[in-house]
């Protein structure tokens, strides 16, 4: 939880602007998969919870459940229309011929290259080095290795939180920007999506794309695409992974 | 009726604002420079050091002391090279508050290489979180020309991660010079080993 | 989004109280007072309570997970152990986790798992005194604290957010990022031992005494945990010479003085008249003897030398050994203000002369004698120290000190 608070952070913090944001990062060779490979989500995190009339985000088990289920239904359909085979990594456990430990290792990398990915790359501390080299940051051989042992070619990190104002916390938000006709302005964040997902070559190490979605509602009563529901669910997934685009190089090479 | 339409446009034109904003995610630019390979002075300008790789410089902050400089060539979360270049006896190597509640010890020329390995292990317990410090090598090692030392280590940091460390430094006119290299055990460490030690053996004292 | 909000506003309401300075304390809660709210095998089942229990299933699966973890087994079994012995109807259900943190400090999540940190194990002199830790924590579970706890919070920010609306003042607080397991420790929704509702406090008290008085152990050990954190509190900022405590220990562990007091009257209540009651020092001292040097030396590289002091002469109450005195040298070493140097040669000096001494002992002592220019009583205790430990890490560094 803590080692992803960079990630988190960033999407809580943006998410009171008020808007659909979403900036993807791809390594410069980088092609989507296509046509014949096997994916593996790793502990994919959902959480969806209520704002109350105080702000404060209660985690609801039902929404959760719903969401979780909608959303890894309708990446496996996203998928399979490429030609992509979907396992959802559940525990660390049984993954054959490599330990827990190294799988929780792997996982903790991810965190640390995906909050550096973050700040370097979104959050404006860029780094000279990396300069136009796309993504740039691998999880290395520990993650080839961990392909080999599963049979997978892709690792698919992933994470999707949603929110939903309460009937009072509604009312608070239309206060709030009523209040800007009055000259005092202060939006109320009613609750909205965050996300992110980052994929992993496992044939080589290299995180060779990462997505940021964020959403939120200053609009009393607006949303976008509840994930509870399952247009909603592949509205996110569509949003979050089905635009992926190639990386710069090739598409350059495309439009020659 | 009137007036939630009203209310419906301004606050559409706010959201429009903040989408257009675009770059307001901004830690701002500029907190990373550029180093070319070649010989760049570093730490406050007493030693030359020659790199044969790119590497990013962060631009000094508040917590650092005078006589240092920090590189980077993946981000900190990942991979940390440090040059302390001349610290004296009786200053810290790092910034503190004299009455804090926990203190990295100061330098004292007197210290014995386990002394100053111990100076550097208190840093990373109580400044940098780390839970785990564990010492895999102390020896001696000839470093700006002089006997000094190469302290090994490994640790855990506040985000569970895995890391290990290299210091190799010396004392020097009484005087505290240093190169460390701490990175993620998993790939980083192992992968950016030969230019750290491409760098220390390129190590000289200057001005 | 999940948690920033949950956490700043917690801290917002932690924030009011801690700028008061001096935190009242609630009415003392009656051990005989408190029953259990929960059975054996307990569930939730009202919506928010399923949310929350679900977010801690998976906390719970990272702490599981987590290699800050000590997962010694004969450690964990003693603790486990002593979870069954005053867990109260909830025994067979709590789960505990030990965290390699030198703090003093424990929570209790509401799906019943418990974590303390190993800091705890550093400061406890005796089984009575960690049982009291280990039942005021599960006192917060038979209470249901967490539950009560969040809708009260709910309740609260409810009315603070539509106060502020009205007033024009607008909302959110920004929150402090305390580090991990601090942090998470800290995070509003769990509560700890130091963890701010003082009326829940009182009844955790309350609730942790009558438990074990109820399994044997002598009451009075729970008043004196805290006389202990008193005393190290205030020589660690005596050494300092600041004359009160730090503002953030305050925040964290709110009036100790008045939950001293009412833990001494309510282990005076729960006390049987001519019952035997058990302190379990040497189960206690056999249990954590081999972690003992892993515990002090956590606690005395953080460089608190009040604070390490205060606690390595407690533990010598037992009586000194060579451990003791050593990392007593080593308090004094990593002050290091003029004429600390001599304070922490005498402890070594002190420390070689028991068989228990730690093989660090000799090579500290030897480093010392040599800077004091005693350079064959220096050189013989180095080699005492390779002779010790062949394979030392740094045992190529000494051997070059030897040849200098």
């Amino acid at each position: 939880m803590g080692r992803q608070q960079i990630i988190l952070a960033f999407i809580a913090a943006v998410a009171l602007s008020g808007c659909v944001q979403t900036r993807q990062y791809a390594d410069l060779e980088f092609s989507p998969p296509q046509g014949d490979y096997d994916l593996v989500v790793m502990r994919p995190n959902v959480q969806v919870g209520i704002v109350t009339t105080g702000g404060l985000v209660e985690p609801r088990a039902d929404w959760t459940e719903q969401a979780r289920a909608h959303l890894l239904e309708a990446l496996r359909q996203q998928q399979a229309g490429r030609g992509g085979r979907t396992m959802i990594l559940e525990t660390r456990e049984g993954v054959n011929g490599m330990p827990a430990e190294t799988v929780a290792d792997l996982e903790r990398l991810f965190a640390a290259v995906g909050s550096s990915i973050v700040l370097h790359r979104y959050m404006g501390a860029n780094l000279p080095t990396k300069r136009r080299r796309g993504i740039d940051w691998t999880l290395g051989e520990d993650a080839v290795a961990f392909g080999r042992a599963t049979g997978m070619d892709y690792a698919l990190f992933l994470h999707a939180e949603d929110s939903f104002a309460s009937t009072g916390r509604t009312a608070i938000q239309a206060l709030g920007i009523a209040g800007c006709l009055i000259g005092f302005c202060a939006p109320q964040g009613g609750g909205g999506q965050g996300a992110y997902a980052s994929l992993v070559d496992l044939r080589t190490g290299e995180v060779v794309w990462f997505n940021l979605l964020q959403t939120s509602s200053l609009l009393p009563g607006v949303r976008f695409g509840d994930i509870r529901t399952r247009e909603g669910a592949a509205e996110m997934v569509e949003r979050l992974i089905g635009r992926m685009r190639a990386g710069r190089l090739v598409r350059e090479q495309q439009r020659q | 009726m009137a007036r939630s339409r009203i209310l419906g446009a301004l606050a559409a034109a706010a959201l429009v604002a903040g989408c257009a904003g675009g770059n307001g995610f901004g830690l701002g630019p500029g907190r990373y420079g550029l180093v070319r390979p070649g010989p760049e002075s570093v730490a406050g300008g007493r030693m030359t050091v020659t790199p044969t790789l790119p590497w990013n410089q962060a631009r000094r902050s508040y917590g650092d002391i005078a006589r240092e400089e920090n590189w980077t060539l993946n981000g900190p979360l990942l991979d940390s090279l440090s040059f302390i270049g001349g610290v004296e006896s009786g200053k810290a190597i790092v910034r503190q508050r004299r009455r804090a509640e926990r203190q990295v010890p100061r330098f004292r020329a007197d210290m014995s290489p386990p002394e100053i390995a111990s100076m550097i292990e208190t840093f990373y317990r109580i400044r940098a979180g780390s839970v785990r410090f564990e010492m895999t090598g102390l020896q001696p090692r000839t470093f700006l020309g002089r006997p000094g030392f190469q302290f090994d280590y490994d640790h855990l940091d506040v985000n569970e991660i895995e890391r290990r460390g290299r210091a190799v430094g010396a004392v020097i006119d009484e005087r505290f010079y240093l190169i460390l290299f701490d990175a993620a055990r998993m790939h980083y460490f192992p992968a950016a080993l030969p230019e750290f030690e491409r760098i220390v053996e390129s190590a000289r004292l200057s001005g | 989004m999940t948690h920033e909000p949950t956490r700043r506003a917690i801290l917002a309401g932690l924030g009011c109280a801690c700028c008061a300075g001096i935190v009242p304390a609630a009415a003392r809660v009656r051990p005989a007072d408190m029953q259990p709210l929960v059975g054996p095998g307990y569930r939730p089942s009202e919506e928010d309570e399923l949310g929350m229990w679900q977010q801690y299933e998976r906390f719970e699966q990272e702490v599981a997970g987590s290699n800050l973890l000590i997962r010694d087994p004969a450690l964990v079994a003693y603790l486990a152990g002593l979870v069954e012995r005053v867990g109260g109807p909830a025994a067979g259900d709590l789960r505990i986790y030990l965290a390699r943190v030198p703090e003093f400090n424990a929570f209790m999540a509401p799906t019943g798992f418990m974590v303390v940190f190993s800091g705890l194990l550093t400061r406890m002199r005796d089984e009575a005194q960690l049982a009291g830790v280990l039942a005021h924590e599960a006192g917060h579970f038979l209470r249901r604290h967490h539950a009560r706890r969040w809708r009260d919070l709910k309740r609260r920010t409810d009315f603070f957010t539509i106060l502020a609306m009205g007033a024009g003042l607008g909302g959110g607080v920004a929150g402090t990022y305390l580090g991990d397991w601090v942090r998470l420790a800290g995070m509003g929704t769990m509560l700890t031992l130091a963890a701010y509702s003082r009326e829940l406090e009182a009844e955790a008290d309350a609730m942790g005494v009558r438990l074990i008085a109820e399994s044997g152990y002598d009451p009075a050990a729970m008043p004196a945990v805290w006389r202990q954190l008193i005393g190290e509190l205030d020589a660690s900022a005596a050494m300092r010479r600041r004359r009160r405590r730090d503002q953030s220990l305050l925040a964290t562990h709110p009036a100790p003085e008045s939950r001293m007091r009412d833990l001494g009257l309510s282990a005076e209540e729960v006390r049987a008249t001519g019952r035997h009651y058990d302190r379990g020092r040497e189960r206690y001292l056999a249990a954590i003897a081999a972690h003992r040097p892993l515990l002090l030396d956590d606690q005395v590289k953080l460089n608190d030398p009040g604070a390490s002091l205060y606690i390595v002469h407690n533990l010598a109450e037992d009586g000194w050994n060579g451990l003791l005195r050593y990392y007593e040298g080593e308090a004094w070493r990593l002050r290091g203000r003029p004429g600390d140097g001599d304070h922490a040669a005498r402890s070594y000096a002190m420390a070689v002369a028991y068989p228990d001494a730690p093989a660090e002992a000799w090579r500290a002592h030897g480093y010392g004698l040599l800077r004091a220019g005693r350079r064959e009583e220096g050189r013989a205790a180095l080699g005492r120290y390779l002779a010790a430990a062949p394979d030392a890490p740094d045992a190529a560094m000494v051997r070059y000190s030897l040849q200098q």
